[in-house]
């Protein structure tokens, strides 16, 4: 039997997602632990024992003054070198949302060139000047070296943010879209490019990005929340398709939640 | 010294604050700005060096990719500048961050007086706009004057290198605490200082107040602890004890009614004792899963075999009244602490809300404090940052809009938890203190914040004095401390838990002093936001984020180390102790002794008396109104009514999937557009059982009879449980009433005695209601003097009253989340039935109110027959029998027609003559009576016999078919065709009114 990877999802100063991400992994097939960021920094518990990392959705310090900003410096000031040892051993990090924000303040994403430390890329004020919650279809790039979106191709998902524009210098974007760094972009329900109409991009990023990756594929980012897609009956469209699929076939409705495939691929990684 | 770092977005990027901002200018008061540009200020107040603030200013205050940011004011081309900051004292939740952040970059520690201010600069350009204009946008815009100080900058007036200067709004009080006593010769003598020092003392209950101070053994137990006369800390425990938020005297209180068309009368000795305990207490022996009522913050039913859920609402009116959002988000906030002190403390598993103001539109010549369009922006945004940040999904809500709330608007805030049944194997919801048990203030620091309330006028206000009586809530604190309290509960370390709402200190320790008869608290220990506060003021003051928690001492090391790795405060305030006595020290100087039993013993009960005259009496009638003749028309217009229209950009704005809980979301539909008739939530990720909830607010049948309102208020929010697979015979309910003042005054409130007779009738109906559907109140509140006085054109003031109102809410388990369903049209070819009665029943409705009508027939619950019925739709369900199914709700079964198809998008062809019907003939009324007991249900062919034969015997029929062309065409009762209206002109129309907001 196989051993499952340990995830530690990090709790506390305002995050929120904690449980429902802790037990998306679960049901992935790893083995979860939520953690305050304070047990983390204080050596409580260590990276060491660790596969995956999940910086998850939530208002880490209210999201004053930038989302994500506090957290990324209270990490960087607090843990240095462990994130990027954790990083150079190959194992998984996941940025939910605030988790994200967080990541890009790091500089742990896009981390171009194997720069694990430079901030440049943001995700700023939504266009529609609100927060917003809706769910989107996304697009997912099969060329993309991300390990969480192997072999999927599109994924509907909640965004619930005030701050999910993503926004870079032209030259970064370009930079991530020739190294397939860019995985998931906002779509039409066809499956086409939202090509920055909303609402189908919610928030007016650049390009209809709504996750990335680094160069690896083993960071990744992304404003949808694939946890809050855990059950079918998340979907917004359930009670709708459950009609027309009951007309044919009655029963073994698949009660699994799309957004689960995500979680799934990371378990799979720490197979071979 | 201080420092100033002026941040703003990178040129390239859009400013969507300033751009909203230029729309509201626009579409609010008129006013063309060609492009707003923000600036955000962070004030530092610390002594840093030059080089500390610039590597904050680097690494915490500016994004490289996104921002600039300067020590010195940012050159932004602007032809006025509008600079808004807080009042000393308010609180400044991203001030405290940055202390955080700051503290943590730099690994230095803010000395005491040292801190950081936010505020903000708005460069305005546009050419055209006057002083005056810039001026209204500040003032009636972007600042209140409660809690915001402002200044307008013309562009000859602002110096490019001093900017804004700098502000600092530090709280310096100057002041040496100190208790004072108050002399007590006579009655006439307290009651004189008790209004000098806004005691509120209710006069009646003065005489039992100072017999007990001056019975001798009192006056020898005080004499040993030095003291004589009562002290201000003493009275004013009383006093917030005994106000009718606290102990609920006009639900307590005695009540003389009078019916007038039967010419009876009866005395009823408290209407929550008749009405509201008595069949709770029935109804919790007949259904086992009611676990804890009628005692805690909340109320407690079981969910399953390992899970509680927990429920409660309140209102927060008066307070979001003069400042929306302050209040607002002090009310979300705020209710989220009573499931967390609600047994041993619940994890919050959702909130929801209702507003009601006045028209978004109002232009008449009444001057609310806020405009009701600025008040709505507030209140949504309030609870929108409350229950966001807060982590707890807002999948339910309700908007109403009427006159009668331009005296005092109304917000509603509801919140469920979920606790473990057992932790460590005794149970969840029972609590109790043992002498010797020490007693914890959690959270936030106490301030000047809410002491007596909203009663300050701007004219008191100093550089420096706090602004304190009107309060913004702090989620980020709270959730810290939620975090942590849930923590220590799971390990046991919690003896006994409630919270700091109204009364602050004074109620919690004074309430939970009751479990061990008595306490010794050290003020001196409170944590003080800043210092001079007075003792009294410690005691009650109502500063938010606080939780009383009570420990065994032995576990005291861990508490506060778990309170120190989630960095909530957590202090030792004092001791439970079993003397009876409430016993309060100030550096070892007793300022408070006195009785527990003091406030059980025999206050006079509150009176009021109660005159029921029926509509007929009061003279009221049915409208005489001509069958209309373009019903396509009027249907639009009825749907683009304010409240009948889509809300769509307030549910978006609230987190509704947070904790990926969510089973049935506010906005459903093929277009997600369509509010749903209740929410689901399945809130243990590993079970498949759901949580039903939902609400209904109808405060217009009021104005005929607060009976009928109150039947149909309570029969609609179960109606909407029902719709969705919530089953009937597991389903709570909450009360919120909000009622104007009901004590008669000839000359202050002429119609009192009425208002009274409609706040018994209503108790009546909801008790009548609550039996006979088997719903226990597992929780409930009342908000009681509604009304406002306005100044009018001339300078005179206007009385204005509510509608007596009641919110219900109804929530309730649901085996399988899989059986719920939604109540748009799912597929052509469809049967669409309609079950329950139409009646003659148009008194009220919206229908009469667009054509300036009240009318005399408010629709009539048939209690016993709509169960029945609610059992046999709750079996079809279950049996998976329903494709959709839709309550009937205000504005009738032509407007609910409407929403199925556009929730759908498809169409529905309707046979108005076949609608089960009664005393009714005419298209309009059948269209447009808001008859109680009524559902909307589409059923597949297939099902169809079935549906049929359960429905046999009920009023139920099938009147017309799902169509794939998306149009609602109604055949009238003659046979002709009536209407067709496509969905696209029906949501044209539905969202007309606030499709365009964000």
């Amino acid at each position: 039997m196989r051993k499952k990877p340990n995830v530690l999802v990090l709790t506390g100063f305002g995050l929120n997602c904690d449980h429902e991400t802790a037990y998306a992994f679960e049901l992935a097939g790893a083995s979860s632990c939520r953690a305050h960021i304070n047990a983390l920094t204080a050596g409580d518990i260590s990276l060491d024992d660790f596969q995956i990392l999940a910086f998850g959705g939530g208002f880490s310090w209210g999201d004053d003054h930038g989302a994500g900003v506090i957290q990324a410096l209270r990490i960087k000031t607090n843990l240095g070198d462990q994130l990027l040892e954790f990083v150079a051993a190959k194992k998984l990090i996941i940025g939910i949302c605030n988790g994200f924000q967080t990541l890009v303040n790091l500089g742990l994403l896009p981390g171009v060139d194997g720069d694990y430390t430079q901030r440049s890329v943001a995700l700023t004020y939504n266009d529609c000047g609100n927060f917003r919650d809706q769910w989107v279809c996304t697009k997912i790039n099969s060329d993309s070296p991300c390990v969480f979106t192997k072999n999927m191709e599109t994924i509907d998902l909640p965004v619930r943010h005030g701050e999910g524009k993503f926004y870079t210098e032209n030259q970064t974007l370009r930079l991530l879209m020739e190294n397939n760094q860019v995985v998931l972009q906002y779509a039409l329900p066809d499956g086409q490019p939202a090509k920055g109409a909303f609402p189908h991009n919610p928030n007016g990023s650049l390009a209809d990005i709504a996750g990335i990756c680094d160069p690896t594929g083993r960071i990744f980012g992304l404003m949808p929340h694939p946890e809050a897609y855990n059950h079918v009956t998340n979907h917004p469209d359930w009670t709708r398709n459950r009609t027309f699929c009951e007309k044919e076939e009655t029963d073994d409705v698949k009660r699994l939640g799309e957004g689960i495939v995500m979680f799934e691929n990371a378990v799979s990684y720490f197979d071979d | 010294m201080p420092y100033r770092i002026e941040i703003t977005l990178k040129e390239q990027l859009s400013d969507a604050e300033g751009e909203s901002l230029c729309l509201k200018a626009k579409n609010y008061f008129n006013i063309d700005f060609q492009d707003v540009r923000t600036i955000q200020i962070i004030t530092i107040d610390a002594a840093l060096t030059d080089e500390q603030v610039e590597t904050v200013q680097r690494e915490i205050f500016t994004n490289p990719v996104t921002q600039v940011s300067s020590l010195a004011p940012l050159p932004i081309d602007f032809d006025w500048i509008i600079w808004v900051g807080f009042r000393p004292g308010v609180r400044d939740n991203p001030g405290a961050t940055g202390v955080e952040a700051i503290e943590d970059l730099l690994s230095y520690t803010l000395k005491p007086g040292e801190a950081v201010y936010t505020s903000k600069r708005y460069c305005l350009k546009g050419n055209t706009i006057t002083r005056q204009e810039a001026e209204k946008i500040a003032g009636e815009l972007l600042a209140n004057d409660i809690i915001q100080q402002w200044k307008v900058f013309a562009k000859r007036e602002w110096d490019p290198e001093t900017g804004i200067g700098f502000v600092i709004p530090k709280v310096i009080l100057d002041h040496q605490p100190e208790v004072a006593t108050l002399a007590m010769d006579s009655d006439e003598t307290l009651e004189r200082l008790s209004d000098e020092r806004s005691l509120a003392l209710n006069p009646m209950d003065i005489p039992t107040i100072r017999s007990y101070f001056l019975k001798p053994e009192v006056q020898q137990q005080r004499q040993k602890v030095g003291l004589s006369d009562p002290t201000d800390v003493e009275l004013e425990y009383i006093s917030q004890a005994r106000s009718d938020h606290c102990n609920h005297n006009t639900f307590g209180g005695r009540f003389t009614y009078r019916n007038m068309e039967e010419g009876t009368s009866e005395t009823i000795d408290s209407l929550f004792k008749t009405y509201i305990e008595k069949p709770t207490l029935v109804l919790k022996e007949k259904k086992p899963w009611v676990v804890s009522v009628l005692w805690d913050n909340a109320g407690v039913g079981r969910f399953d075999e390992d899970h509680h859920y927990v429920i409660t609402g309140e209102t927060h009116n008066s307070p979001s009244n003069m400042e929306a959002y302050g209040g607002a988000i002090t009310g979300i906030v705020g209710i989220y602490r009573d499931p967390m002190g609600t047994g041993l403390g619940s994890r919050l598993i959702m909130g929801s809300y209702g507003y009601c103001v006045g028209p978004r539109d109002y232009d008449g010549d009444l001057q609310p404090k806020l405009h009701p369009r600025r008040l709505l922006d507030g209140v949504i945004e309030g609870v929108r940052d409350g229950g966001n940040k807060s982590g707890i999904p807002t999948p339910f809500g309700q908007v109403l809009f009427h006159p009668g709330y331009l005296g005092k608007c109304l917000v509603f805030v509801t919140a469920l938890g979920i606790m473990p049944a057992e932790i460590n194997g005794q149970p969840s919801d029972q609590k109790t203190i043992y002498p010797g048990d020490l007693c914890i203030m959690c959270g936030g620091r106490v301030g000047k914040d809410g002491i007596h309330g909203v009663t300050a006028s701007s004219a008191t206000f100093s550089k420096n004095t706090p602004a304190g009586h009107v309060q913004i809530g702090d989620p980020y604190t709270q959730k810290k401390m939620h975090d942590f309290l849930l923590e220590a509960r799971d390990e046991c370390l919690i003896r006994f838990i409630t919270d700091n709402g109204g009364g602050g200190l004074s109620s919690s320790i004074g309430e939970s002093a009751l479990f061990s008869n008595g306490c010794d608290i050290q003020l001196e220990n409170v944590p003080l936001k800043y210092d001079g506060l007075d003792q009294w003021e410690i005691w009650i003051s109502e500063s938010q984020e606080r939780m009383t928690v009570v420990i065994d001492p032995q576990y005291l090391d861990r508490f506060m180390a778990l309170s120190r790795l989630h960095e909530a405060e957590s202090t030792v305030i004092g001791t439970y102790t079993d003397t009876g006595k409430l016993n309060i020290t100030y550096n070892d100087v007793t300022c408070a002794h006195i009785d527990l039993d003091l406030l059980t013993s025999a206050f006079p009960q509150w009176e009021f008396e109660a005159v029921w005259r029926p509509p007929v009496m009061r003279g009221f009638t049915e409208p005489v109104l001509g069958k209309p003749e373009n019903f396509g028309g009027l249907i639009l217009d009825l749907l683009g009514r304010p409240n009948l229209s889509s809300k769509e950009w307030i549910c978006r704005q609230y987190d509704h999937e947070v904790q990926g809980t969510s089973v049935i979301k506010p906005l459903i539909g093929a277009a997600r557009d369509v509010p749903s008739d209740a929410a689901v939530i399945r809130p243990v990720l590993t079970s498949q059982r759901g949580l039903v909830f939902s609400q209904a607010l109808i405060p217009m049948y009021s104005a005929i009879d607060a009976y009928h309102m109150t039947t149909c208020t309570i029969d609609e929010a179960v109606r909407r449980a029902i719709a969705v697979g919530g089953d009937p015979e597991y389903l709570g309910g909450v009360d919120n009433f909000c009622w104007p003042n009901i004590q008669h005054d000839p000359e202050k409130n002429p119609d009192g005695k009425h208002k009274a007779a409609q706040l018994v009738r209503s108790c009546k109906a909801l008790k009548t209601m609550c039996m006979t559907y088997g719903i226990p109140l597992l929780s409930g509140k009342d908000s009681m003097y509604v009304d406002g006085h306005l100044p009018g054109r001339y300078g005179e003031t206007h009385k204005i009253s509510a509608l007596e109102t009641l919110q219900f809410s109804v929530t309730g388990t649901i085996d399988d989340v899989t059986r719920c369903l939604t109540m748009d049209a799912k597929a052509p070819g469809d049967m669409v039935w309609v079950v329950g009665l139409t009646k003659n029943e148009l008194g009220g409705s919206e229908y009469y109110e667009h054509m300036g009508q009240l009318g005399l027939n408010v629709p009539v619950v048939d209690a016993q027959s709509f169960f029945v019925c609610y059992g046999q739709m709750a079996k079809a369900i279950e049996n998976r029998l329903v494709a959709s199914c839709h309550g009937i709700y205000r504005g009738g079964l032509g407007i609910h027609m409407a929403m199925i198809a556009m929730g759908g998008e498809l169409g529905l062809t309707v046979d108005l003559s076949k609608v089960p019907a009664q005393d009714i003939t005419r298209d309009d009324k059948l269209l447009f009576s808001e008859s109680a007991g009524r559902f909307i249900v589409t059923v597949s062919k297939e099902n169809n016999k079935e549906f049929e034969s359960l429905f046999h015997g009920q009023p139920a029929a099938c009147v017309g078919k799902v169509t794939v062309r998306p149009e609602l065409s109604i055949g009238s009762v003659e046979g002709t065709k009536l209407c067709a209206l496509t969905v696209e002109q029906m949501k044209k129309a539905w969202k007309g009114p606030f499709g365009d907001l964000i």
